[in-house]
């Protein structure tokens, strides 16, 4: 009865261990593997063979904590920062260095301007070509499919992200023809875009989110997609919605691509405020404010100004106001040095006491040109106060008066 | 040359250390086998012979073994995913996407622990198909058997396991996941009376958030794997209580017409008799030798077979079928169709079929398909035992002719399952519309 | 001891019979031989396979990726550091400057690992440490279990076994902002100079 027991107990052995063989080799050559090994004799014919101990070995991740992101790109792309691989074929061709000086890879990853499933370690997965991921890389194959000829186009959806608030922004051709179309042609007489608008058409703030299955493709040629539904209704709004008022523009294709691309970028996104383009971090100045320093950047003590002496110094004879006036007015200082310290202007500033000390040895640095430009605009500022003073006291002179005429001030 | 001997002799103990460990396990003589399984921890589990009839492939099919086993595997794997799965909603998805792509062996761990968890729940509903139609519920002969009690061990061991299905759907926080989990508490909340409340505490909330997740997850990893646990024990213990399995009994009764030598001795498994008279104390009755065999190294070699054969099914398709993973959780959107885990999916096609209007009044599909019906099987189930009249001579045999009846309605209401399953699997598409297996689902729009 | 009727077969039917040469004689040398071999192997693969998974199970607990912050990270440009020493809290280094020399003194105590404190003293301290005579200006105290650390990182009291380690310091090309280098330990008198 039990004869058979030991054949099938060693087949099934046999399949347990043919299965784990499968599973180890699995584990030993991963896809990653090959590319790296490339990389590496890349490196070695092209920069020598010491440098090899300088590119990673292993799965590499970006973690952008803040956008909640991580990429694995640069297991593969091992030539992003790299100098001199600009003309190297995919994966290893760096990245164009300019735009990554400002958006660099460790603040920012990968996937959030080029999309694709970053989580990903195989190339299909990782391009985002796969079912049941809705960012797909915003390269060649997307473009292709729409006969966008300009590869970059695609990926300006993910620039506007953050630079929605833009009017304009460099590198983001599309978008940027998209932004100025949407105000010429007044989409706003219609449509609310982030609080203002009409309400004859749909709320388009957040209309990149809409899921694609909330569109009507029934008249829709073409793939059934929401970013093609954008475009073809851009074009014909009315062969695709029959009851609608919205005009016909006549956009020609290209003017259709860039609204629908910008279209489909208007998405909720949590990023933090660093991140978004054009927010400024400090209270913005008044009118008034920006008007008066302003005028004070192009009179006569533009110098006090930009050294920044203006913060605590008024210089009033040059039109030079502080805000707080901490200081005494410097038109006077030629004489109000002396008193105070008992040494001459220039002679002070080389050597400062008290808290000028601190203040000019650490947050003003002034060079011995500027310290003797200091000294001659003073004194200019101190001839004119006394003109000033000269020219009041004679005012007061042409009144009739018994008391007699001060005496001038002593020096 | 003082050390020459000393190292021969040291080599002759290891040998002797080995013997001693492994005798047990492949005795040489009839006394060994027996004495093996009073003299090893593990071997005592088992009774010192069994017959040949309840190691015969075609009997039992293997069936309560292959789901232990399967227990096992999952137990196994879940272990180490419980350190590698994060569940918290906001960091759920990742865990599992990091599973799948930069943990070694991850794909293999997730993929087996999914393929073990779904052929689990067939194997059991077979087992019990098993169990029915061989009418091995029934008590036989032999004093203080209870075959119904652990027939209603069993049904709780078959809802626990569907319960571990359910709860451990939830947990990768995907499309697939969240609307899986939404029908099916939906389906619980349409219980009268105790509906909402129900929902509400499963749920943690009236929502499915990290109130839900992380009670899932503690009743997925403990609760429910402790309980399978204690009742398998108590499971497998009132088998040994009741004789073994139940074509032993049938055995019993063959043998009573049979003329069999006396024989001497009367105490052979110590350890199977219960306080009364087994099939193994009525040594005049049953002829030990022509019909049991050693439980050492029989019972064990077949059971390592069938460990073997379920870890080496199990793990071809792992690598054959990669575990899917949808896009992450969405409230506002729900895939197209939403359909329950395929062991629920004869609930779903029912609720689909069973909302009646009558005169003004309408009945929720979910109550009629959701709980009655279920509710019902269930009750049945457990109370047939002790409704069935069939005689005392069909215990342990297939499809025996008193009780074809109930063999074919049984069969019947089975194959009903297997149908709407299959329809629902297969046949339903978008909008739960019908689809033949040749009609192509329309493409679901995408964003790009 | 009971005769064996139909026993013997079946209990050793399956298995290698014994390893005897007698034994192998009896029951047809050749063929048993083998069997043993085919057996041999079968157990051989399995365990293999077994042991491998089991492995698998043991080496899918190391992590691959780490979500942890860089060892390799930027304190901000050089005019941000005058002329002292600066405390920056959430990397824990001290950066100091001397003119136009900086250093970095890691705040992580030898000892167990606390974030240690910097007390600047009233009048410049002369000391004697690692070899060579200096002024000191800070002093560093653990408030853990009372390590004391002289100025530039050496362990004078306390169960602290070693002194304070010391970090690069690199100036980034693309902003000139100052990179610290945690993963790099130099020694006490290494200087950036700017």
């Amino acid at each position: 009865m039990f004869k058979k027991d030991s054949i099938l107990l060693y087949s099934f052995g046999g399949v347990v261990f043919i299965i784990t063989a499968i599973v180890f080799w699995n584990y030993y050559t991963p896809e990653w593997k090959g590319y790296q090994n490339e990389f590496q004799d890349l490196v070695a014919t092209k920069f020598g063979a010491e440098k090899i101990q300088q590119v990673p070995q292993g799965l590499q991740q970006i973690w952008v904590e803040d956008l909640n992101r991580v990429d694995r790109c640069t297991t593969c792309h091992q030539g992003m920062e790299w100098k001199g691989l600009d003309n190297v074929a995919h994966p290893f061709k760096s990245h164009p260095q300019e735009i990554l000086k400002k958006h660099p890879l460790s603040q920012y990853g990968c996937t959030v301007c080029h999309g694709g499933q970053g989580f990903a370690t195989d190339m299909e997965s990782a391009h985002g070509f796969v079912e049941h991921w809705e960012e797909p890389l915003m390269g060649k194959q997307v473009s292709d499919l729409y006969l966008i000829k300009d590869r970059r186009a695609m990926m300006q959806i993910n620039c506007n992200s953050c630079h929605r608030y833009d009017r304009e922004t460099k590198g983001a051709d599309y978008i940027n023809q998209a932004k100025q179309l949407v105000a010429e042609k007044n989409c706003r007489a219609c449509h609310t875009i982030n609080d203002r608008g009409g309400t004859i058409g749909p709320d388009l703030t957040y209309v990149g989110d809409k899921s694609p299955e909330q569109y009507d493709y029934s008249r829709m040629l073409g793939v059934k997609t929401a970013f093609a539904w954008h475009v073809s209704h851009l074009q014909n709004p009315k062969a695709l919605v029959p009851e609608t008022v919205m005009p016909n523009f006549g956009f020609n294709s290209r003017d259709a691509q860039a609204l629908g691309l910008l279209v489909m970028s208007w998405r909720r996104t949590t990023i933090p405020a660093r991140y978004l383009s054009g927010v400024k971090f400090s209270e913005q100045q008044t009118a008034e404010e920006a008007e008066k320093e302003k005028r004070m950047l192009e009179g006569e003590g533009a110098f006090f100004v930009k050294k920044g002496c203006f913060v605590c110094h008024s210089v009033s004879t040059l039109g030079v106001e502080s805000a707080s006036k901490i200081g005494p007015d410097l038109s006077e200082a030629v004489t109000d040095v002396q008193s105070r310290f008992g040494k001459q202007l220039e002679d002070f500033l080389n050597n400062p006491t008290g808290t000028m000390a601190v203040v000019l040895s650490t947050q003003i640095i002034l060079s011995p040109e500027e310290k003797r430009e200091a000294v001659e605009k003073l004194k200019i500022a101190y001839q004119k106060k006394v003109e000033q003073q000269t020219q009041s006291a004679a005012a007061q002179n042409t009144r009739p008066q018994a008391t007699p005429s001060p005496s001038p001030p002593k020096r | 040359m003082a050390t020459k001997p000393t190292v021969w002799a040291r080599l002759k103990n290891q040998r002797a250390t080995w013997e001693k460990i492994k005798w047990t396990w492949v005795p040489e003589t009839n006394r060994e086998a027996g004495d093996s399984v009073v003299r090893n921890f593990l071997l005592h589990w088992f009774p010192a012979k069994v017959t040949r009839q309840s190691l015969s492939w075609n009997y039992s099919f293997w069936l309560g073994t292959i789901s232990a086993v399967l227990f096992l595997i999952l137990i196994v794997t879940g272990i180490p995913l419980m350190f590698l799965y994060v569940p918290s909603v906001e960091r759920a998805y990742l865990s599992v996407k990091d599973i799948e792509f930069t943990v070694s062996f991850g794909w293999f761990l997730r993929g087996l622990h999914r393929v073990s968890a779904h052929l689990m729940v067939a194997v059991v509903f077979l087992h019990l198909v098993r169990v029915f139609l061989a009418g091995a519920y029934k008590n036989g002969t032999a004093a203080k058997q209870n075959r119904p009690l652990n027939w209603i061990i069993g049904i709780t061991l078959l809802l626990l396991t569907l319960l571990l299905s359910f709860t451990g759907y939830l947990l990768p926080w995907d499309q697939l996941a969240y609307w899986a989990i939404t029908v099916g508490t939906n389906i619980a909340s349409a219980a009268p009376v105790v509906g909402e409340q129900l929902r509400f505490f499963l749920l943690g909330g009236s929502t499915i958030d990290q109130n839900t997740l992380i009670r899932f997850y503690v009743l997925h990893c403990f609760f429910l794997p402790l309980g399978v646990l204690l009742l398998f024990s108590y499971h497998m213990w009132r088998v040994r209580k009741d004789g073994g399995l139940a074509c032993v009994d049938q055995l019993s009764l063959e043998q009573k017409k049979e003329n069999a030598q006396p024989i001497k001795s009367k105490t052979y498994s110590l350890l199977g008799i219960a306080s009364g008279r087994t099939v193994h104390v009525e040594t005049s009755i049953v002829d030990e030798d022509k019909h049991t065999v050693a439980s050492s190294p029989n019972l064990t070699r077949r059971l390592l077979l069938v460990s073997l054969g379920t870890l080496a099914v199990s793990v071809v398709l792992t690598v054959l079928f990669r575990a899917p993973l949808e896009a992450a959780a969405n409230p506002t959107v729900t895939p197209n169709p939403a359909k329950a885990p395929w062991y629920f999916l004869w609930l779903q096609e029912l609720v689909t079929l069973t909302t009646f209007t009558i005169g003004g009044i309408t009945i929720n599909g979910a109550l009629i398909g959701g709980i009655f019906v279920p509710g019902i099987l269930v009750v049945a189930a457990i109370v047939w035992p002790y409704l069935d009249k069939s005689p005392v001579s069909t215990v342990g045999v297939w499809m025996a002719r008193a009780r074809r009846r109930q063999n074919i309605v049984f069969l019947i209401i089975v194959a009903a399952i297997l149908v709407l399953t299959i329809v629902g699997t297969y046949l339903r598409g978008p909008y739960w519309d019908f689809y033949w297996p040749w009609q192509s689902w329309p493409t679901m729009p995408r964003k790009f | 001891m009971r005769k064996k009727k139909s026993g013997p077969e079946e209990i050793t039917a399956s298995y290698p019979s014994p390893e005897s040469p007698d034994e192998s004689v009896k029951t047809g040398g050749v063929n048993l031989s083998r069997r043993k071999l085919i057996s041999r192997v079968g157990l051989g693969a399995t365990l293999l396979a077994i042991g491998g998974q089991a492995y698998a199970f043991v080496r899918s607990l190391v992590p691959n990726v780490l979500y942890e912050d860089p060892k390799r990270f930027k304190v901000g440009t050089l005019d941000q550091f005058s002329e002292g020493a600066k405390f920056i809290e959430d990397k824990r280094v001290f950066i100091f400057r001397e003119k136009n020399t900086l250093h970095c003194v890691s705040a992580t105590c030898t000892h167990l690992g606390c974030t240690v404190k910097m007390q600047r003293l009233n009048q410049p301290k002369r000391v004697n440490a690692g070899g060579r005579e200096f002024d000191e200006q800070v002093e560093f105290a653990c408030p853990c279990h009372g390590s004391k650390y002289y100025g530039d990182g050496t362990n004078y009291s306390g169960p602290a076994p070693r002194p304070l380690d010391h970090f690069k310091l690199e100036v980034a090309p693309e902003d000139g902002q100052l990179v610290v280098d945690t993963s790099e330990i130099v020694r006490q008198d290494f200087r950036l100079t700017v």
